[in-house]
């Protein structure tokens, strides 16, 4: 599961739908193991359309808890990104850079095999080769 | 005619595509454009709830639709043969390249609320006594193909859960691509969702399949 992905998924107990706390899952960093693919292209564009629409909070989060503690807190901003002249065609040298090291993180970085919780009700969830698995046993669902 | 993806697995355990699927994929082939000018160059998530396969979502890879290169493709599915599935074609069909990532979960319930810009949905719509139980044992294939197909009463009561939260599910300018079969009485649902949840429906394509007329609606916010 890539790195991005974490920021679209909540717990799926229907009791957690009213908690703040459903959202993003708590990523054990000792249990999981990530892995990285350095295949995937470099798109300043999908990026800064990515970093529009991600909830920033949610990333700084689980990237610490996964050992990444150099993102700084508030989104970074873009000075070419105002409206609709929101284009990576006019981007800085030090824009690219912040920019390259967001790809690194959010779509060349997997969870391969790991374990992440609700900070609600503290179901537990696994992913598995890659693959996470949000069902839940009877008794919850 | 854009073309269809390559598709070989184990049908004793994913759903083959069938007449269903293959409206489906006239049905996006149809909506490009209308979907190109709706979400422009902006990001666009698209989630399919029940991939089986992968064919649909794959197909959209591929052509990339809705946009080139700017979205990202979930592909959420209950059995766990399916999510397997829905990857190996994606890999087949070389769309290594594109954003996607496949859950096994139950419909949207884990899904952050308003995020998704388009939903796929093929369900279950064969009426049956009810719907199938979730197998305890991955190895229970007959039990997770049933659940691709069985829609319990009217064929309807997976679907609804979806309509029922589609306005969670969807993004403010989201849309959804709904299948029905005519047992499943498409028109009373529809007029239901427009007149007391008003909600935009319009039908993109039908088609008699054998015994059985298909069709595509798409749901979107007035």
């Amino acid at each position: 599961m890539k790195f991005l992905t974490t920021n679209f998924l909540k717990c799926s107990v229907g009791a957690c739908d009213n908690s703040n706390d459903n959202f993003p899952l708590r990523y054990e960093g000792s249990k999981c193991q990530i892995v990285q693919d350095e295949t995937v292209e470099f798109n300043p564009q999908f990026l800064l359309n990515i970093l529009d629409r991600v909830d920033w909070n949610a990333i700084v989060t689980v990237a610490r808890e996964l050992g990444n503690q150099s993102l700084p807190v508030t989104k970074p901003q873009f000075t070419h990104q105002n409206g609709d002249a929101n284009t990576a065609s006019n981007l800085t040298e030090d824009e690219l850079a912040v920019l390259q090291d967001l790809h690194v993180l959010l779509l060349q970085t997997s969870i391969a095999e790991g374990q992440m919780s609700c900070r609600n009700c503290n179901h537990i969830y696994h992913i598995k080769n890659g693959i996470p698995n949000l069902l839940l046993p009877p008794h919850l669902a | 005619m854009l073309p269809t993806p390559y598709v070989t697995c184990d049908y004793e355990k994913v759903y083959e595509p069938s007449e269903d699927s293959f409206l489906l994929l006239d049905s996006l082939e149809d909506e490009q454009l209308f979907l190109k000018d709706r979400f422009k160059n902006k990001l666009t998530v698209v989630s399919e709830f029940g991939p089986g396969t992968g064919i649909v979502l794959t197909f959209m890879m591929q052509n990339h639709i809705p946009t080139m290169g700017n979205s990202l493709y979930f592909g959420l599915d209950i059995s766990p043969w399916a999510v397997k599935t829905t990857l190996e074609t994606a890999k087949k069909n070389d769309c290594d390249k594109s954003y996607l990532d496949c859950i096994q979960t139950d419909l949207g319930s884990n899904l952050r609320n308003n995020q998704v810009d388009v939903l796929v949905f093929n369900p279950p719509y064969v009426p049956a006594e009810k719907v199938p139980l979730v197998p305890a044992d991955e190895k229970d294939i007959h039990t997770w193909l049933d659940l691709a197909l069985e829609g319990g009463k009217n064929g309807m009561v997976v679907t609804q859960r979806v309509l029922d939260n589609l306005g969670n599910i969807l993004s403010p300018d989201g849309v959804a691509y709904i299948l029905f079969c005519a047992q499943n009485r498409p028109e009373e649902i529809v007029k239901d969702m427009i007149d007391n949840y008003s909600w935009k429906v319009e039908l993109v394509k039908q088609r008699k399949a054998g015994w059985e007329v298909l069709s595509v609606y798409r749901f979107s916010r007035r």
